[in-house]
């Protein structure tokens, strides 16, 4: 694969009543990234992921995964991905191995070809236990891993993940995160959609930040964050008058940031050396004996990258 | 080439999983059956006085009847589970295969065909047992099974084209009232001769009027195994599993739509 | 003491919300409105011949006869619906939350069978209708069948009282569902679409201890103005008979759920 792993071109997709959840999508992922792609509900990032899993038709534009076109050549696409859906999308009356088996007979596998990739990747997502006991006595955490089992069978080029890590706890968070990694440097494209910011910073070479239906951002997470703003020192004290005398005391180290009503008692002011503009702050604090409650150097978050090119905040950026 | 036989087994094992897997799920599909023919026989038996049935025997004229319905309901809880599938976002792994689209649903009419095979049986032993009269021999009985058969698979193809289409699983009612009236608006009741209105026209046109004349070759003594009574019934399965089969492939390549 | 006004605005909820998501559900409307009509005119045209048998009883017309039988029907899957809708309940947590509601217990089970009175009212009517303009006739008159859609309403909640004992008592959904045969048993094993004169010997007997036999061979004789149909006062009995005791069913379904739960 020369050409991109995923390639978008001014992608549309309208539904009934006109509502168009894709808007013009323009996108480039290149093989052997790991790119995420974060949204709020309803941006259009499902949407876009089931158009570029051949599960949904274009309404205009064009897009081609692994170098094959969606649409024209939908079954070159399928044979070249591997999908975890939003939903992990298994039967629940089956076993993790049975459904390993089916999966690689869906992808041509033969029978004993498929029982040894079955048993190889239930190794390698730690069911191996588990393996001959139905799915619908799994916990989510387990499920997710079959999931992701099911998507690696055929050895796809490019992986698809919606949401992977959706409902899961830190720990089967942090598992699957390690298994993405390893995937990642095994060669295997993933695009990545997720709400949770820290997931996007973990994992992703690049983020894409879709709102709606269009790319608002686009970029690797510190060069988002960069553009969004530079660190701030941020010192709480007790009272508003004790601010007012911080604010003007601290003003000769940098320009310091209007009052916020809301926290009467913040002072902000830039940072320039990260964590070594912290000194000549507490120094200067010191010498005008003003007490402090806290102190401590800000950076722009993907949050903060989020909300200021849409105008609202991510759903998990606090809960990730 | 995707070996489309061993993914067709595969997927006819994962639907029988419906029956083998979850306790007492054969119950039901094979204790309506049941129900209507012990009642209907008994709140209808006496129309058999009536000139112009071909048989003395009520429960010998139903008992292909409810194979039929049995056969059918089968065949429609495909497309039920399909619904549920396609729902439950399972299907979507399917879709996402690189697997002709007509193998995806192979699979689940052969299980729906296996699985009506018991509701059949059970009518069937419970009926002669009961006192219905094998007047076709064994020509007869396979007659009956091989109608049962297909109309299963052509109540699977109706059920099968309504899941593609609608999505979800509120369409499962939809699905098996199109076979109930399918197979009523028959000569479910009486022969054609004794028909009145409106019904009499809907029976001669409906083909599942020749699928069950087809089946009666079993048990209705005016009605014998020839390829007279046979010949209807198989060209009626083939016309509707053309037309419900075209119908059901063109949903499933528009469900990207 | 008992707030009479607070029970009855929290039955009107009930049942408000009873009824409302019974027309939303597709799977619940056509079991209880289309189907038996369906079953009615197929029964109908396919049986229509019956009325040359000897010793079938003189009716104005054939649908006339039928029509009690499908309305009665209609009650059965009416009540079977109210089951299901509970059992639905149970199994996603809605009844929980009712639960935590500062509501008489009782009013849970009563509530979803007010609407089932409602729906019984609906549905029973709609069939009336239906069947009028289709060529019935009844020679009983408007009280009679004003008469006819009360015992429908009743015979619903009758077994809507029974469906709802063992909603509460299995908390399964599936469980109700694969319960849709039985209800034919009912039926079948009453002389719906048939007199009882002409039912098969077994039948007969059977239908004897049917409560059902009497609610639809009541509504024929409303509805046909012939006490020779059917005694409607004998109908009354048995639907009045069944209300109480599946109510004392489901009352006691429900104490059993609420100690073990």
């Amino acid at each position: 694969m020369s050409s991109p792993a995923v390639s978008v071109e001014s992608l549309v997709r309208e539904f009934k009543g006109g509502i168009r959840a894709v808007d013009g999508l323009d996108l480039q992922v290149e093989e052997g990234e790991i790119y995420g792609f974060l949204g709020p509900n309803g941006a259009g990032k499902t949407t876009t992921v089931r158009i570029l899993t051949t599960l949904l038709r274009p309404t205009s534009g064009s897009a081609r995964v692994a170098g094959h076109d969606v649409v024209s050549e939908a079954d070159k696409v399928r044979r070249s991905i591997g999908v975890a859906l939003q939903e992990a999308a298994i039967d629940p009356l089956m076993t993790g191995r049975e459904l390993l088996q089916m999966q690689g007979a869906l992808h041509g596998l033969k029978r004993p070809a498929a029982r040894e990739r079955g048993t190889t990747l239930l190794e390698r997502v730690g069911l191996v236990e588990a393996a001959d006991r139905r799915v619908g006595g799994y916990s989510g955490g387990m499920r997710r891993r079959l999931d992701l089992a099911l998507a690696l069978v055929h050895r796809p080029d490019v992986l698809f993940l919606d949401e992977p890590t959706t409902g899961l706890d830190i720990t089967s968070r942090t598992a699957l995160w390690r298994e993405v990694r390893a995937l990642n440097d095994e060669g295997t494209t993933v695009f990545l959609t997720t709400q949770y910011l820290e997931e996007a910073e973990q994992l992703a070479d690049r983020v894409g930040i879709i709102a709606g239906g269009g790319l608002v951002a686009e970029g690797t997470p510190a060069d988002l964050k960069g553009r969004v703003g530079k660190p701030t020192v941020h010192v709480l004290v007790g009272s508003a008058e004790a601010a007012a005398r911080a604010r003007t005391a601290l003003g000769r180290l940098g320009e310091v940031q209007a009052e916020d009503r809301a926290i009467p008692g913040l002072v902000a002011l830039p940072a320039p050396d990260g964590n070594g503009s912290l000194a000549p702050v507490v120094r200067v604090l010191d010498e005008e004996h003003i007490e402090v409650e806290s102190i401590e150097v800000k950076s722009p978050t993907l949050d903060d990258v989020f909300l200021a090119v849409t105008g609202s905040k991510l759903e998990g950026a606090d809960g990730a | 080439m995707i070996a489309a036989w061993p993914l067709t087994l595969a997927l006819w094992r994962r639907s029988l999983n419906e029956v083998t897997r979850v306790r007492g799920a054969l119950l039901p599909a094979t204790i309506a059956p049941l129900v209507f023919l012990l009642g209907m026989s008994g709140q209808f038996g006496s129309l058999t006085d009536l000139e112009g049935f071909p048989t003395d025997s009520y429960l010998s004229w139903i008992v292909p009847l409810s194979c039929l319905q049995g056969a059918g309901f089968a065949g429609a809880a495909t497309g039920v589970n399909l619904a549920r599938d396609i729902e439950q976002g399972w299907f979507d792994r399917m879709l996402v295969s690189p697997v002709p689209r007509g193998v995806l649903i192979l699979g689940p009419i052969l299980g729906a065909v296996s699985r009506a095979m018991v509701p059949v049986t059970v009518v069937l032993i419970v009926g002669l047992a009961i006192g219905a009269e094998l007047t076709g021999g064994v020509l007869g009985v396979v007659s009956l099974y091989v109608a049962s058969a297909g109309f299963c698979a052509v109540a699977a193809l109706f059920g099968v084209f309504v899941a593609v289409t609608l999505r979800t699983q509120q369409a499962g009612p939809l699905m098996q009232q199109g076979v109930f009236l399918g197979v009523f608006l028959s000569t479910a009741y009486t022969p054609e001769v004794l028909l009145r209105g409106w019904l009499a026209d809907v029976a001669h046109l409906n083909p599942a009027t020749q699928i069950l004349e087809f089946g009666r070759q079993a048990t209705v003594e005016g009605i014998e195994p020839s390829f007279a009574s046979t010949w209807p019934g198989l060209a009626a399965l083939a016309g509707l599993g053309l037309a419900l089969g075209s119908l059901a492939m063109f949903g499933l390549h528009r469900m990207n739509r | 003491m008992l707030d009479y006004a607070l029970v009855g605005r929290v039955l009107v909820a009930l049942s408000r919300r009873s009824v409302s998501t019974q027309f939303r559900r597709a799977q619940l409307v056509m079991p209880t409105f289309v189907l038996p009509l369906m079953l009615m005119a197929v029964i109908t045209s396919g049986t229509g011949a019956a009325r040359d048998l000897p010793g079938y009883p003189t009716v104005d017309s054939y649908l006339s006869f039928i029509i009690a039988g499908s309305i009665i029907q209609g009650a059965l899957l009416a009540g079977l619906t109210t089951g299901i809708a509970l059992a639905s309940d149970i199994e996603s947590g809605f009844f929980d939350r009712l639960l935590a509601a500062p509501v008489p217990r009782s009013t849970l089970v009563l509530g979803r069978l007010s609407g089932t009175v409602v729906l019984g009212v609906i549905q029973s009517a709609f069939f009336l209708a239906v069947a009028f303009v289709f060529g019935a006739s009844y020679p009983g008159g408007p009280l009679a069948i004003l008469a006819t859609i009360c015992l429908a309403a009743l015979t619903a909640a009758g077994i809507g009282g029974l469906a709802a004992a063992i909603a509460l008592r299995t908390g399964s959904l599936s469980l109700m569902q694969s319960i849709f045969p039985f209800v034919f048993v009912l039926l079948f094993t009453a002389p719906a679409f048939f007199p009882r004169e002409l039912l098969t010997d077994t039948l007969r007997d059977v239908a004897v201890y049917n409560p059902l036999t009497y609610v639809v061979e009541g509504a024929r004789g409303l509805l046909g103005g012939n006490r020779e149909l059917g005694d409607p006062w004998l109908g009354l009995a048995a639907a009045v008979g069944l209300l109480i005791a599946t109510t004392v069913l489901a009352t006691a379904a429900l104490q059993e759920r609420l100690r073990r739960t």
